[in-house]
């Protein structure tokens, strides 16, 4: 460490690396992991979330499970929310579908209609 | 770089380490890496926590749920249900001990809420080993703003944030830089005292272990400020994780330039080395610990001149506490007045202290200052395990001194702890229980101390042995006259001559004690006992030593095992003349000390008392079995037939003499007869014992109230000795509207009417019972029983701060009662009769001298209680107004004043016991009374003092003690519908089987083999 710029670098290297123990304000993905959710193939929708996410170096998002909700027939459900936006739920999310959710709404902010089954009403 | 989406930290301090910390760890990453998920999941050791009773900890990120007490065996459900499913594993989340109610969230743990992590902030949250992570929750940006200022600056900026050093001492830390820095001489030295000697203390081990590098940007910073370029760091050898990672933290700050030549860029060199302590209390003592690091031996010297002045090798140095550098970047980079802006006006920013002993939440807490100390013991601590009540609270270690209940309220700062006679010290915050002997407390700080003293100076190496000494002497039963003021004066002189702090401190612990429990001494050395029944040598076993009526546990209990009842019986009588009735009412305080209970359960001690005492009554009836002594031809009167005045009637009548005994009401017993409701005490059982005293020749005159049927005066000519043992029954009055109104009625009325046969029809009437004792309770569960359609019990306390026996509160719940806790009644309406009951909720304030939080009404939230019949039962005081000009010296509450030894009032010849000198107690208590009585009336008399007849048997083992696990027999009771429609007696005791396998469980620690 040579200067403060040398040290503000490391710092914000390392900040996306421990983000997820401190940070609420970033945008949140909830991918349904019940059983219904992992037999629809859920794990598999995450595993390539989780990838794409890294393709696009977008790390201050945070990623956690849930349980069914109740819509088993569309499961994997996947809950998105981008803060200060009212939550996203898309339904029959497969690998494939998880990426574009991720470079379309995540990345470009543009939430991808034709897959929406509800969008959270904050009235 | 990986995309992780969840962190899961696992503890990793020593406390954790040793509940297997490590291996769950491994358990974790090899399971995880079995599943597949190595590349989602990180595990990550954090530091210490501080909830290191719940430990191991561990911590799921993002969602911020906090694991406690994790098992290896518990890696692979956590991994499948909540790594893989999201799902959250309840049963290892941390349960709220009050409402079981599990919480999820570490921040609601009330035990964390609490708090002020400053110097902790990281620890929990940051690899401890990870300089990266230091630095990216902004660490060393403290050092880079520093050394963007002049070292001038610095100080002015430590001085401004109000640090005082967080060793013990309190000194301003800026100040103390402030010399070092002005001092002449080179090089300058920056020394870290992490010694941390005080047992039970871990504040500095855990802030090293969970966050190293905050310790070293701190002192880095000091030498910057002060012109140095070395600093050492002073650890504890049997800190071997600490040092570890100390080393750790060293090394990669060389490593990035961060320690060693031109930090930074700014030509400021600095770089730290570790020395290790070899195991001796007093190198936590500045000048020692500046002597050990030269090589030489822990021994202190005078000072001036200060460290600061001339230190090590005699040039200037700055030596401080570890938590007071590690404010030190914090203060650097949020500004002197943010630290300023948390604490008192003397002592700013927060404190570390270490909460151990008789405590809930055992660990670490970091409170701000002025935070309270009751705050700290029940809403951080958790307050004290198994209901113990809290006695005193030790802070500042073998240096401190202790703080009792009353002072509950006191903000804890430097100033107002070292008012109360102790020292904050470096944090050391230790609780104890009712069942701690202070005296005991203090000759184990002294033997530390002592052992510790490096014997440079004599009034601690020799003056702290001749106070061990006395101290050793009281608790083996050799107390003196004399003692507490010698231990004061040697305490006092040693306190001023002392060469060092070590010195200085040693009798603080012995002082403060002295100060607030002079009475626990003073029964050591005059009565030759120890109440809390720790002192080995002043007691045969713990259930006796409480009892105070003194009943031998062990041997009848053991003679119940043998199958010999009726000696068991008989061995009972001889301490206590009432054993059928304290075998179904006593509050059994025994039980409360049973060692038994720390294997499995206590000995139901009262429920055997019961068994013997029915068989034998039931097999030969009511007879005197102790032998009475030949007529003295000297005559007692005693006023007032209840278990006071009867115990005494009993042991004087037992001596020869002859006694009389005046009752004001038509039948004898006292609260007994017309307190405790037939559904706990049949009348039957009651007159068993009452038969046997007066199968003694003790002459009961029922319905004759002195001063009143009979006048004082006549008493006092015609009996050679009198003993008042009137009890208290008048009922407080609640002091509200409406109590005039037709339906209140007081609560030892309504008791009384109807043990003395008077019909009470309450069908379909909605009763509201008020208070929190026995009577209370009496009172709402023969309200049930009498039809009642709805009784409500009101307190305006909590549940738990209720006085009755939990297993009274119990059992009215269970009969459909309900409890109403933090409710008080302010107003009795109706017209002419009760219609309702105005209520406000009530709010929890401060403590009061009983260890309870105060509660005070609540503005604006009054509701109404539908009743018919209102009965306060607030409490009762003696109705001594018709003694009132008989020159006995009566206290406002109508308590009569008397010795506590001997019960003697300020008239010769005249004595009283029992609750009217107590206030209203318990059955037993008012037997210890009347014993005492008995004793004193017998010695003014001209006989001797000793009127307990001498036990015939013999402490030796009869059978093996049985020492695997085995639970207490549990006695058979009427169920709930069998028992709410009438007042036969709930519960049905043992059989002679049941019996013999309880009394069994005794493990006779009256045997000292």
């Amino acid at each position: 460490m040579k200067s403060l710029e040398d040290l503000e670098r490391l710092k914000e290297e390392t900040l996306q690396d421990i983000r997820l123990r401190t940070s609420s304000g970033s945008p949140r993905i909830v991918i349904g992991m019940g059983t219904c959710g992992i037999a629809a193939g859920a794990r598999e929708t995450m595993l390539a979330i989780i990838d794409e996410l890294k393709v696009r170096r977008k790390f201050d998002v945070t990623i956690t499970e849930t349980g069914c909700i109740g819509l088993c027939a569309k499961e994997p459900i996947v809950e998105v929310h981008m803060p200060g936006q009212p939550k996203v739920l898309y339904g029959n999310v497969d690998p494939s579908r998880g990426r574009q959710i991720v470079v379309s709404h995540i990345v470009n902010h543009k939430p991808i209609d034709q897959w929406i089954i509800n969008v959270e009403d904050n009235s | 770089m990986e995309f992780y989406r969840s962190h899961i930290l696992v503890c990793s301090g020593t406390g954790c380490h040793a509940s297997g910390s490590i291996s769950l760890k491994q358990a974790l990453e090899s399971e995880i890496a079995r599943v597949g998920l190595d590349k989602e999941v990180k595990v990550v050791e954090t530091g210490c926590f501080g909830f290191c009773r719940f430990g191991p900890n561990m911590m799921v990120y993002p969602e911020g749920v906090f694991y406690c007490q994790v098992q290896e065996a518990d890696v692979p459900e956590l991994v499948e249900e909540h790594l893989v499913k999201g799902r959250v594993v309840e049963r290892l989340l941390y349960r709220e001990p009050e409402t079981e109610a599990a919480i999820v969230d570490f921040e609601e743990i009330p035990f964390f809420s609490k708090q002020t992590r400053v110097v902790l902030e990281n620890c929990g949250i940051i690899n401890p080993e990870s300089i990266n992570e230091y630095i990216a929750r902004d660490g060393y940006f403290g050092l880079a703003k520093a050394l963007e200022m002049k070292p001038e600056e610095v100080i002015e900026v430590i001085k401004k944030s109000g640090l005082r050093g967080r060793g013990g001492a309190g000194f301003p830390t800026g100040l103390k830089w402030e010399f070092a820095a002005k001092a002449e001489g080179s090089p300058k030295y920056v020394v870290c005292n992490a010694d941390e000697g005080d047992p039970g203390a871990f504040m500095d081990r855990s802030t090293i272990e969970g966050d190293p590098h905050k310790l070293l940007e701190g002192m880095i910073i000091c030498g910057y400020a002060i012109g140095a370029s070395q600093g050492y760091v002073y650890v504890r050898a049997e800190y071997p994780l600490a040092v570890e990672r100390l080393h750790k933290a060293i090394e990669d700050a060389r490593a990035l330039g961060l320690l060693g030549k031109n930090i930074l860029n700014s030509g400021f060199d600095f770089d730290i080395d570790i020395r290790l302590g070899a195991g001796a209390f007093v190198c936590g003592e500045e000048t020692a610990l500046l002597n050990s690091v030269m090589g030489g031996r822990g021994e202190p010297r005078p000072r001036p001149p200060f460290p600061a002045n001339e230190g090590l090798w005699g040039k200037p140095t700055v030596i401080n506490n570890v938590e007071t550098f590690a404010n030190v970047p914090v203060i650097l980079r949020k500004g002197p007045e943010w630290l300023a802006g948390i604490g008192t006006e003397k002592s700013k920013g927060t404190k570390v202290f270490a909460l151990a002993g008789n405590i809930n939440n055992n660990g670490l807490a970091e409170v701000p200052m002025g935070t309270t100390i009751g705050e700290i013991v029940f809403d951080i601590g958790g307050g004290l395990p198994d209901g113990k009540k809290f006695k005193a609270v030790q802070t500042g270690g073998p240096s401190g001194g202790c703080i009792p209940v009353e002072y509950l309220n006191t903000p804890v700062d430097y100033e107002s702890l070292a008012e109360l006679g102790t020292i904050m010290g470096s944090g050391g915050f230790v609780v104890m229980d009712e069942d701690t002997c202070m005296v005991d407390l203090a000759k184990f700080f002294l033997e530390f101390v002592q052992s510790e003293s490096c014997g440079k100076c004599a009034p601690c190496r020799i003056g702290t042995k001749r106070m061990l000494e006395i101290l050793q002497r009281i608790t083996r039963g050799e107390g003196r006259e004399g003692d507490i003021e010698l231990l004061v004066e040697l305490g006092e002189s040693i306190k001023q001559s002392a060469l060092c702090g070590l010195g200085q401190s040693a009798p603080n612990p012995v002082l403060s004690t002295i100060k607030y429990f002079r009475e626990e001494y003073e029964i050591h050395i005059k009565d030759k006992k120890c109440p809390a029944s720790v002192c080995a040598a002043l007691f045969d076993a713990p259930c006796q030593n409480t009892c105070p009526a003194h009943v031998d546990v062990p041997i009848y209990v053991d003679l119940i095992r043998q199958g010999r009842y009726d000696e068991a019986y008989e061995e009972i009588l001889r301490e206590n003349p009432f054993p059928v009735v304290c075998g179904r009412v006593c509050h059994h305080p025994c039980e409360s000390r049973c060692r038994r209970a720390q294997l499995d359960e206590a000995v139901a001690i009262r429920e055997l008392k019961r068994f013997a005492s029915d068989y034998a009554v039931s097999r030969h009836g009511s007879r005197p079995r102790l032998a009475v002594k030949a007529p003295t031809g000297k005559k007692v009167a005693v006023v007032g037939a209840g278990p006071a005045g009867l115990t005494a009637a009993y042991y004087l009548a037992l001596q020869g003499h002859a006694v009389t005994v005046f009752e004001a009401l038509p039948v004898a017993g006292g609260m007994l007869a017309v307190g405790i409701p037939k559904y706990r005490l049949p009348k039957e059982a009651l007159n068993h014992d009452i038969d046997v005293i007066k199968s003694l020749g003790v002459n009961i005159r029922t319905g004759v109230k002195v001063g009143e049927d009979i006048s004082w005066e006549r008493i006092r000519e015609d009996y050679d000795a009198v003993f008042v043992a009137i009890g208290a029954h008048k009922d407080r009055a609640m002091g509200i509207p409406g109590e005039d109104l037709d339906g209140v009625v007081p609560g030892v009325i309504f008791l009384r009417d109807l043990n003395l046969g008077k019909p009470v029809d309450l069908t379909g009437k909605k009763v509201v019972v008020v208070g929190g004792g026995n009577v209370a309770m009496d009172a709402a569960r023969s309200a049930r029983r009498l039809g009642a359609e709805k009784v409500t019990v009101v307190y305006r306390r909590r549940r738990e701060d209720m006085p009755a026996e939990p297993e009274e509160i119990k059992a009215a719940s269970e009969e459909g009662i309900a409890i109403e806790p933090m409710v008080n009644p302010v107003a009795i309406l109706g017209d002419g009769k009760v219609e309702k009951v105005r209520c406000v909720r009530m709010v929890s304030g401060e403590f009061d001298s009983s260890g309870r939080r105060r509660t005070y009404p609540v503005e604006g939230s009054e509701f109404d209680i539908e009743c018919d019949v209102f009965i306060a039962a607030i409490g009762q005081n003696p109705e001594s107004d018709v003694l009132k000009d008989t020159g006995l010296n009566i206290n406002r509450d109508g308590t009569f004043a008397v010795d506590p030894r001997t019960m003697e009032t300020g008239i010769p010849g005249v004595f009283a016991a029992g609750d009217c000198v107590t206030g209203p107690a318990t059955v037993v208590e008012a037997i210890e009374g009347g014993k005492k009585a008995a004793a004193a009336i017998n010695q003014y008399l001209g006989g001797s003092p000793d009127v307990v007849p001498r036990s015939k048997h013999i402490r030796k083992l009869t059978a093996p003690v049985i020492e695997e696990k085995m639970p207490r027999v549990v006695a058979r009771c009427l169920s709930v519908e069998d028992r709410v429609n009438s007042f036969v007696e709930v519960e049905l005791g043992y059989d002679a089987r049941e019996a013999q396998r309880e009394a069994q469980r005794c493990l006779r620690c009256d045997v000292k083999e």
